[in-house]
């Protein structure tokens, strides 16, 4: 509601008259307005039998004396500043700030803004000023709090219109700001708890994917962390218990050797959430342009790659030219088709086979067979399936996806496949959720304006634009917004801005910015945000507290990630989280007579399939080998002594 | 004391129209029009004063103070007059006068309006009645516009009444104004002084209202000297004080005026500037020891000369303290 005691008035003079977007106003020295303050006009005559009240926002701050020349101060002191602290009097000052129109009611007569007391916005003035009385009614609440609004006193909880986050209005949520401040991350953890606890129930159910490109930053958001009493008042205020997300699912492809997930998350102690993430030669031929260059898929090799997706993968495949008929369900299968076909060309002599000239055969092979090797750890040769749980998705769970330290490819060919089975999914109705949440750091890298048009790129572009009406949400963050396609970030309804590197706030798409907002935004501090939403009309700065899960740095400093030790030890790390009774001698006794391809084989089928009886299923993937028998012994045949006078030995 | 010739407020304006009403002759200028004032002005004198520090005058150096010594004044008294010719009836001018007078306290090195009493507007019109036909009931008038005529053809100490000079009827509205100008300042002024806060810097003399001349709480400082109260040597002695020097201190006994102890301070070098740049009159008080008094005083006016008023063009003997009121009132009346 309005403060009793107005803390300023407006003014204008021809030179600086007010509008019905902006309007000028004075402060008392000491009045505890600044940049970002919501402030209240009550004009003095009505308007249609009302009297008009504009909510404004401060967008510039000026402040000056009675001064007219520098050189008048000098000269006052003697040229000394030491002196200037003496003086008796302080000149006349002022405090003239300008504010951004939010809201006027009545909202026609669209006017300027007349002459009036100004007032601090309460926090009911703050729900009107930025429209969310729209939706914080009573039946018909889809606020998500975002943070508090905080000024000279007031502290209004600053809520985000589910529908126009998660659509179907408006959706998608794009958060920039410099690296290493605990901006981007920590905000996305935050909107997520809040998003989790908050979202509507009647809106149906919601999850998240989250892909944690680098660092750990991701890797621990079921553990709890540190957080202060700020934080927690906060908490309170903003309706979130501080606590670490209850429902979060791992997913990190292994390694290239095979032993260890690829996965900062790989200790021991936190490897019951952590799934393997492995593809065979059907899951990855789906998407073969991601990992193939424009050189390499020309139309013949594009050609020859739909009839073997067509034709060869998981079918019985004969052919006059085979000399075997071949049932292709892995890279290894593939490699031994592609074998057969060339060396029956050779021996017929040919240059074709079925239209495919054996220079495209030739390089088709190598470059499908090259992708087991430059995704070696995601991509198996043996067609060994781990996935995300599609179709059985589970509300108010995050699944993340750990592809950190993971070659380009392979971050690309995770990131294509995965959401595009998200897409199909919830196109379908079946991914388990109704509400998916992707969240995406570093679009400047996936997502750039300028470069090659990649298939990832094509996807983030998809969702952007399209995403929305299948409740397919990108929250995006990256460092430089201006350096991100302009159409994913165009489409993001809702936009974060952290602390800013001020060469970004250079860029032409920060012009709308007054001077001093763009300063503000480049000395925020931790937990501090610029809110841009489809009902505020001038951005809102907000604080938001600290994410109640354990920061990147602090659990990698508290869960080492493991190394790669001997197989059995890798064996013995993957299999205990589903049964602790296991010991590094039973894992050694079991795979002594085991090749390592066998050995991993078993570990991902026991993982895959999670027993309740995990040493039988895991004995049982082993093939029978009835150990030798010592050969027997040679009988001993009797040696003839030599005479010992025979020299020669007869 | 601000002097402005210039501007226009809806009152006046109102008031006009019905003044054209009871006397329609009378031809309005257009509030754009420049009208050139003439200057009132005393004439230029040399008068004797008695000394009551020492025998002779001479120049004493004003100790100089810790720096982190602040100026004593607690307020600043400034008034403010404008004087409009917003017609004509026959040649005759029609006065709009307007005087002001506020006091500006010092809180924590910034200034503010003093609240015990209100800052003082007062507008009124300025008419030889006697030259003029008869307007009515002039109380009448008063009453409809809230603006009081105050006549200015009456007879003189001497029985004379002014001429129909245009010009004269002129000088007799400004001094009128200049009367109502000073008046305000005297009753806030004695109003300060009642209440007995800090003192007083006060611009121009405090002589003509006698509760002030003898309140310790106000300071008189004068800037303009048509007269001066030195002659022959004391005059070389004024004209060469040097930047923080003060003259003696005498005593200043105007006629019909009360008597007040008065010195010379330059609180500006002189140097390249004429004899007067930079010097000030201070009047004080009658006191048991006015030279102690007028160290004191001296100490407090150097200091107030910091910040400096510019652009005011009087910068060099306005206190910015004074300036303070004047854009006060300029953005009141």
């Amino acid at each position: 509601m309005i403060h009793l005691e107005a803390l300023g008035r407006v003014v204008a003079t021809e030179r600086m008259p007010n509008t019905p977007h902006e309007f000028h106003f004075w402060t008392a020295i000491d009045s505890p307005v600044g940049i970002g303050t919501i402030v209240l006009v009550e004009g003095a005559q009505p308007v249609d039998g009302q009297i008009p009240r504009i909510y404004g926002i401060i967008v510039e701050g000026f402040s000056y004396t009675d001064l007219q020349s520098p050189l008048h101060d000098v000269l006052g002191h003697d040229g000394s500043p030491a002196q200037a602290g003496f003086a008796s009097t302080e000149r006349t000052e002022i405090r003239l700030y300008t504010a951004a129109v939010l809201r006027q009611i009545p909202e026609e007569p669209l006017q300027p803004v007349p002459m009036g007391r100004v007032f601090l916005a309460g926090e009911e003035d703050v729900q009107v000023a930025l429209r969310m009385d729209g939706y914080l009614r009573d039946g018909a609440h889809t606020g998500i709090p975002i943070g508090v609004y905080r000024a000279g006193g007031t502290d209004a909880v600053i809520y985000l219109d589910a529908d126009f986050l998660l659509g179907p209005e408006a959706a998608h949520l794009n958060i920039t700001g410099v690296s290493g401040l605990a901006t981007k991350t920590s905000a996305v953890e935050w909107l997520l708890a809040s998003l989790f606890t908050h979202f509507p129930e009647d809106k149906g159910s919601i999850a998240a994917v989250c892909f944690n490109v680098k660092g750990p930053d991701l890797c621990y958001l079921d553990q709890p962390g540190r957080i202060e009493g700020t934080d927690e008042t906060l908490y309170e205020k903003l309706g979130v218990v501080p606590k670490p997300f209850e429902r979060v699912e791992y997913f990190a492809p292994y390694t290239a050797k095979g032993l260890s997930l690829n996965t900062f998350r790989n200790n021991e102690a936190l490897l019951d959430n952590v799934t393997p993430l492995s593809w065979g030669l059907r899951e990855v031929l789906q998407f073969a342009e991601v990992l193939l260059n424009k050189d390499d898929i020309d139309a013949k090799a594009d050609a020859l790659i739909d009839f073997i997706k067509e034709n060869v993968v998981d079918k019985e495949f004969s052919d006059p030219v085979l000399q075997k008929k071949h049932t292709v369900q892995s890279f290894a299968d593939l490699d031994a088709w592609f074998r057969d076909v060339l060396q029956g060309m050779e021996r017929k002599d040919g240059d074709s086979w079925r239209t495919h000239h054996v220079a495209t055969i030739r390089k088709v092979r190598n470059r499908l067979s090259n992708i087991s090797t430059r995704c070696a750890g995601l991509v198996t040769d043996s067609g060994a399936v781990s996935d995300l749980p599609f179709g059985s998705f589970a509300d108010r769970t995050v699944y993340v996806v750990d592809v950190a330290n993971l070659e380009e490819d392979a971050q690309d060919l995770i990131f294509a496949r995965i959401v595009s089975k998200l897409r199909e999914h919830l196109e379908r109705r079946d991914l388990g959720v109704k509400h998916l949440v992707v969240f995406v750091d570093e679009l400047n890298k996936y997502a750039p304006g300028d470069g090659a048009d990649t298939y990832v790129r094509k996807m983030l572009l998809d969702i952007a634009e399209r995403g929305r009406y299948l409740g397919l949400v990108l929250f995006g963050a990256q460092q430089f917004r201006s350096q991100v396609h302009r159409r994913v970030v165009g489409n993001s309804g809702t936009a974060l801005f952290g602390r800013m590197d001020p060469d970004e706030l250079s860029t032409p798409g920060y012009a709308v910015l007054s001077p001093a907002t763009r300063t503000k935004l480049a000395t925020l501090e931790k937990g501090q945000l610029m809110v841009r939403h489809p009902h505020f009309t001038q951005p809102i700065f907000v604080r938001f507290p600290r994410p109640a899960v354990m920061q990147g740095r602090e659990g990698a400093e508290r869960y080492p990630q493991s190394n790669e030790a001997s197989i059995e030890s890798a064996v013995l790390r993957s299999l205990r989280p589903l049964d602790p009774s296991l010991t590094l001698a039973w894992v050694q006794d079991i795979t002594a007579l085991y090749t390592e391809q066998e050995v991993l084989r078993a570990r991902n089928a026991t993982l895959l399939a999670r027993p309740a009886d995990v040493k039988a299923y895991f004995s049982s993937q082993f093939r029978k080998i009835i150990p030798a028998q010592p050969a027997p012994r040679p009988l001993a045949t009797s040696v003839r002594s030599a005479p010992e006078n025979d020299p020669y030995g007869f | 004391m601000l002097v402005s010739g210039s501007g226009r407020d809806a009152v006046g304006q109102s008031a006009l129209r019905l003044l054209m009403q009871r006397l329609p002759g009378v031809s309005a200028i257009d509030g754009q029009a420049s009208t050139e004032l003439p200057v009132l002005s005393d004439p230029p004198v040399l008068r004797s004063a008695q000394l009551v520090e020492g025998s002779v005058l001479r120049a004493i150096k004003v100790q100089a103070a810790p720096a982190d010594i602040q100026s004593g004044f607690g307020a600043f008294l400034d008034g403010a007059q404008r004087v409009q010719i917003m017609g004509h009836y026959a040649g005759i001018p029609i006065v709009y006068g307007t005087a002001s007078a506020a006091i500006r306290i010092r809180l924590n090195r910034r200034m503010a309006t003093w609240g015990h009493q209100p800052p003082r507007v007062q507008r009124k019109f300025f008419l030889p009645l006697r030259y003029l036909p008869a307007l009515g009931d002039v109380a009448s008038f008063g009453g409809v516009t809230g603006l009081e005529i105050v006549d200015t053809s009456k007879p003189d100490r001497a029985g004379a009444f002014p001429s129909l000079h245009p010009t004269a009827l002129l000088e007799r509205a400004m001094r009128a104004v200049d009367d109502m100008r000073e008046q305000l300042e005297h009753q806030l002024a004695e109003a300060w002084c009642a209440v007995g806060e800090a003192p007083l810097f006060m611009d121009g003399g405090i002589s003509g209202n006698p509760r002030v001349a003898s309140s310790a709480c106000a300071i008189g400082v004068v800037k303009s000297h048509r007269t001066l109260f030195v002659e022959d040597d004391a005059l070389r002695t004024v004209f060469g004080l040097a930047r923080g020097e003060r003259s003696s201190v005498f005593r200043v006994s105007p006629r019909s005026r009360s008597s007040v102890i008065s010195w010379y301070l330059r609180v500006r070098e002189a140097r390249g500037h004429d004899a007067m740049w930079g010097l000030v009159r201070v009047e004080a008080a009658e006191c048991d020891r006015p030279a102690e008094r007028a160290e004191d005083i001296s100490r407090w006016v150097m200091a107030e000369m910091s910040p400096l008023s510019l652009p005011d063009g009087r910068w060099d003997k306005m206190a910015y303290g004074v300036r303070d009121c004047e854009e006060f009132l300029r953005a009141i009346s």
